[in-house]
């Protein structure tokens, strides 16, 4: 398919001869990447679907949930905010939890942007936004040098389209299933159980594990604090600890060498 | 919190996503994290979550702590845990804790 070529595109191809194109339709790389894709679709799916129940369990209408899930779109955050929403903690306190738990993007994203970084602004910002765990890990599995090459654009397409797609259904079946559910069967517990269910895999080293028990432990003895603060106070503390830990494993590992 | 409050909240939200997600693509090029700040990056979110898991597990709802055999949400979450642990299935995993919860809260109430 020939296309009008932009200005910065023009100017590319007088300096450096036929660099590849990243953002042009690859029909391959398109299927290839929902191919890919598709195995965890289910287990996306059900994830949705256990955040849904738990922001409908969690005292927020179905109005409210499905505009949540629409726009936020970051399962891990959501359920962070679910308890501080229900005890009425400020927005600041809940915004900040958001972008703490959300940190881990900044890393998929310092590794995802040079890959696209000649695609229009918008899409850059509407592909970032997108793009969750999942959706990092298969597509640097598939292109992890920078270089450009033809199709990129197409796979991560693959790969998120229907990934979007199937969380959205998902949290949506949740939200009305959790509607539909009398309070007392405790669902809303099943969000606490996917909390548990992403952090054990992330303290797979030990700097992570003392940081998180740290993290634990004073935010149950900080509870009290205004604002709902004893959860920001947890990640501080835990998170120094985990600093500290580590620091003084490499200082062991260096006086070893 | 009355409903433009949750509304408000949901936008914030929607700027921390944006604000994780989408700032290096907007910035692009390559962009090298130092390696001490990576750290924190990394140790942040687990962190969190564990300052979520903490008092979801450990406090009452009227805020004191309960390391007793009624507090179904401690038992329920160490099994499920253990459960995970053993066969690293999401999905097992929110059910085996949610059954685990629901069988002592129906047996002891």
């Amino acid at each position: 398919m020939l296309r009008p070529l932009l200005p910065w595109q023009a100017h590319h191809m007088s300096t450096t001869v036929s660099e590849p194109d990243v953002a042009a339709h690859h029909e391959p790389s398109w299927r290839a990447g929902l191919k890919d894709g598709m195995p965890p679709l289910f287990g996306i799916a059900a994830w949705g679907m256990v955040v849904g129940v738990a922001m409908v369990k969690s005292g927020l209408s179905v109005m409210q949930a499905l505009g949540m899930t629409l726009v936020v779109f970051a399962g891990s955050a959501q359920l962070a905010a679910l308890p501080l929403i229900a005890a009425a903690a400020p927005i600041w306190v809940i915004f900040v939890t958001s972008v703490v738990v959300n940190l881990r993007f900044v890393i998929f994203a310092a590794l995802m942007a040079p890959h696209f970084a000649k695609l229009p602004l918008l899409q850059r910002f509407l592909f970032g936004f997108g793009t969750g765990d999942l959706t990092t890990a298969l597509y640097l599995q598939r292109f992890p040098s920078e270089a450009p090459e033809v199709g990129k654009l197409s796979y991560l397409r693959g790969l998120l389209y229907p990934n979007w797609f199937a969380w959205q259904a998902g949290s949506i079946a949740g939200i009305f299933l959790g509607s539909a559910v009398p309070a007392e069967w405790g669902l809303g517990f099943a969000g606490t159980l996917a909390i548990v269910c992403l952090a054990v895999p992330m303290v797979a080293t030990r700097p992570a594990l003392v940081g998180a028990l740290v993290a634990a432990v004073t935010a149950v003895l900080a509870h009290a604090l205004p604002y709902k603060l004893g959860l920001l106070a947890g990640v501080v503390v835990g998170m120094v600890t985990a600093m500290v830990v580590e620091g003084q494993i490499e200082r062991r590992k260096a006086a070893n060498v | 919190m009355s409903d433009l409050e949750i509304w408000l909240t949901i936008v914030a939200m929607t700027c921390a996503t944006a604000i994780t997600r989408s700032s290096f693509w907007v910035i692009g090029g390559h962009i090298t994290i130092p390696t001490r700040v990576q750290g924190m990056l990394r140790y942040a979110p687990v962190c969190a979550l564990a300052a979520i898991i903490g008092p979801d597990l450990l406090l009452d709802p009227q805020g004191t702590v309960e390391f007793s055999l009624h507090n179904y949400k401690l038992l329920a979450g160490v099994a499920a845990i253990a459960y995970y642990l053993f066969r690293r299935s999401m999905l097992e995993t929110i059910m085996f804790g949610m059954v685990c919860f629901t069988a002592l809260r129906l047996i002891f109430s």
